[in-house]
């Protein structure tokens, strides 16, 4: 046996999902009874009830449907069964820096950073494991680990090893490795049958034998087993590089629920989706800013909402405040058969670094009542003022959408501009400006000002002050106006003005 | 077990206090200056109770709106968040920056125009009444002033919003300044402050203070 060159060698932790396209036909079941995956008409896999009943894989389904007559079978879909590995291999970014997906149940992991948090390798390497396997139960997965230098032993190891995870030390690969039976090498048909013949039945054996001798009986596919069985695969990984935006989907039919008549639950499946689509999100530090639920409906038509989320963010928490407003809300005109909740834009969650006096809960409730506002009245109602240079009053601000401030930004920070804008000294602006300005009829005495009938009603004039000449944007819509600021009895001062084109009193105003 | 796992593991315990810790946002408790002396001065306890509702209450150009605004600085003073319901559409955002608010940290809540349109002139006040409720119970903001009229919505749902306010603003601790006119039906609120703008400077006059400190009337101006 010949040690592997352990320092060349990448550490990997390698994720197996057994029999993963039954995994991914239970997950959308409450109650685990006879079920079969079938490819053709041939059994794939069963459940173990299904099993315990008397049906095996490789029966053809009436066998096992002669041995188990309550068997439900769902045909073997590949691309699905692809996607799902890819789904989770979106979720364990956050816990590895590369993961490559292993068609067609492995995904491997770089765990040659386990040990940048301290602790021994060994304490890291399988407290990463525990971590990948507790996030693959989460989201409904069942697997099991291996940790080795190298793919090919990770996965042999993670695949037959006695444990849910089993670890070999940097230059132990052959060792862990020895005991394993020949088919976990995955030879090619034929050659661990010509191998048993001589004798060798275990990856032990194999990697005893000179891999010239097994070159020269097997070609090149024998010299690659023995450098295996020594536990040496210098493959690199391969990243996997997410190009779309996560998106789950349950669709209900053919399973025991068959389809929801009401919110209650409807919203229980979409806490469902919102936790696994959060977790594949924040595996790739995003955050969802905007989200669509599909509510396929029986027997068709679809119901669509759209929801927009205060900030950017990988919370599922934070996303099923607003998702319960809107579907309580909702008025469904049929049952539901399928839900899908994808991200429809996301953007990078930054994160921060919380400094003593930060109050990070209160950053929290600020989103929490955001997206619940923005559900019911849209994100059109959730504003913030911004000064614009304009002589116009009612142009001199914008209102854009509010934005939850950085935890940190101190106040007064990021402001633009004068922030009275170019319209005169602002102490002499109204807090209230009317959407239309009303037109108002003055009467005098002597040329002076003494009273103003807003609404049918006279208002003795107090005092005046004015004019402020407004005037300018000849180019588009020109205006040209004289404001003053008028105190009358009984109210209290407003701001009025009179046209330069044709002469009028309006009101536009009040210093209330 | 080795080192880094009890290091492991108590920085998991630490978390979870932690998490206990900051699970909700801090009760505001005590007062928010109205940032005007005067009117301090006369309110029970030196200003708008927090936790509480408060109605400033007078005609369209009384001065309520600035005093309501004035709050606000104070509560953004400290590095909290403000809130101010526009239901009417009316708030000029340059007179606020003017008395020294950041824009960035007011959040103005307008009703859209499907909720005020159709002539269903109650359902935008009651939108407006329902975001009001939800930013008072929140806990992220430590004032709130709610511009809504109340003439559109049948008395009995008026006096139920008003009491869901006064909740609100209970659970969240946050001072809420509820603007409105003479006739207004009141807030079973701590505090009415009944404002005119007919003198020089606004007149305030304090015509119920039942939670905070006891009946009382006084006047400042």
């Amino acid at each position: 046996m010949r040690p592997e060159p352990a320092e060349r060698l990448p550490r990997v932790l390698a994720l197996v999902l057994p029999e993963l396209p039954l995994q991914r036909a239970l997950r959308a079941r409450s109650a685990h009874g006879q079920l079969a995956v079938v490819e053709g008409d041939r059994v794939v896999h069963c459940t173990a009830p299904a099993r315990a009943a008397g049906a095996r894989p490789g029966d053809s389904l009436v066998q096992a449907r002669a041995a188990c007559a309550d068997l439900a079978a769902v045909p073997l879909e590949p691309a699905k069964d692809r996607a799902a590995l890819r789904a989770l291999a979106e979720a364990l970014l956050s816990l590895a820096p590369a993961v490559e997906v292993a068609f067609p149940d492995s995904l491997l992991l770089d765990a040659s950073a386990a040990g940048i948090g301290g602790g021994t390798s060994e304490e890291a390497e399988t407290g990463l494991a525990e971590r990948a396997l507790a996030l693959c139960r989460s989201l409904g997965w069942r697997g099991r680990a291996g940790i080795a230098s190298g793919k090919g032993p990770a996965q042999m190891l993670a695949r037959h090893g006695a444990q849910e995870v089993v670890r070999a030390a940097p230059g132990e690969a052959a060792r862990a490795l020895a005991r394993l039976p020949l088919t976990a090498l995955q030879l090619p048909s034929g050659m661990e049958a010509r191998l048993a013949a001589v004798g060798v039945t275990d990856v032990g054996a194999l990697s005893r034998l000179p891999p010239e001798t097994l070159a020269h009986r097997f070609g090149p596919a024998g010299a690659q087993a023995v450098r295996l069985a020594c536990g040496e695969d210098p493959r690199p990984l391969v990243p996997f590089a997410p190009e779309t935006f996560p998106e789950e989907s349950w669709d209900l039919e053919g399973t025991e629920v068959g389809v929801l008549e009401s919110a209650e639950p409807v919203l229980f499946a979409v806490k469902r989706l919102a936790d696994r689509v959060a977790t594949r999100l924040a595996g790739r530090g995003l955050g969802a800013g905007r989200l669509r639920l599909t509510l396929g409906l029986y027997p068709r038509g679809e119901e669509r909402l759209d929801l927009s989320l205060a900030r950017p963010s990988a919370d599922a928490a934070l996303w099923l405040v607003p998702l319960r407003e809107r579907v309580g809300n909702l008025r469904l005109p049929a049952p539901v058969r399928e839900l899908k909740l994808s991200v429809v834009e996301a953007a990078e969650v930054p994160a921060e670094q919380l400094v003593a006096g930060d109050r990070p809960e209160a950053t929290r409730a600020l989103e929490v009542v955001l997206s619940r506002l923005a559900a019911r009245l849209g994100d059109v109602s959730l504003l913030a003022a911004r000064a614009v240079d304009r002589h116009r009053p009612e142009a001199a601000y914008q209102l854009a959408r509010f934005e939850v401030p950085s935890l940190h930004r101190a106040p007064g920070e990021g402001e633009e501009g004068d922030p009275g804008g170019g319209a005169g000294p602002v102490s002499l602006r109204p807090t209230r400006l009317l959407r239309l300005p009303r037109p108002v009829v003055a009467e005098g005495e002597g040329g002076r000002l003494t009273v103003l009938r807003l609404d049918g009603c006279a208002h003795g004039v107090v005092a005046l002050a004015g004019p402020e000449r407004l005037a300018g944007e000849w180019w588009s819509q020109p205006f040209d106006r004289d404001y003053y600021r008028v105190r009358l009895e009984g109210v209290g001062d407003v701001w009025v003005y009179r046209d330069g084109r044709d002469g009028r009193l309006y009101l536009h105003g009040y210093f209330d | 077990m080795g080192a880094a796992s009890r290091q492991r593991e108590v920085l998991e315990e630490l978390r979870r206090q932690i998490h206990l810790l900051e699970r909700k946002p801090a009760r505001r408790a005590g007062v928010l200056p109205s940032g005007r002396p005067e009117v301090d001065a006369l309110l029970p306890g030196g200003g708008f109770p927090c936790g509480s509702v408060t109605d400033l209450v007078g005609g369209p150009a009384s001065g309520k709106t600035e005093l309501a605004l004035r709050a606000l600085r104070e509560a953004q003073e400290s590095g909290a968040f403000a809130a101010y319901v526009d239901g009417r559409g009316e708030l000029y955002p340059p007179a606020a920056v003017a008395l020294g608010i950041d824009p960035a940290r007011l959040l103005i809540v307008r009703p859209p125009a499907g909720e005020r349109g159709g002539g269903e002139a109650c359902r935008e006040a009651m939108g407006g009444l329902w975001a009001a409720e939800a930013l008072l119970a929140s806990g992220a903001f430590a004032a709130v002033a709610v511009d809504v009229s109340l003439r559109p919505v049948p008395p009995r749902r008026a006096e139920a919003m008003l009491r869901r306010l006064r909740s609100a603003a209970e659970k969240g601790g946050a001072a809420a300044l509820r603007l409105g006119a003479p006739r207004d039906p009141s807030t079973p609120a701590a505090l009415r402050l009944e404002l005119s703008g007919a003198e020089r400077s606004p007149a305030v006059r304090l015509v119920r203070g039942s939670a905070a400190g006891g009946e009382g009337e006084g006047d400042a101006a």
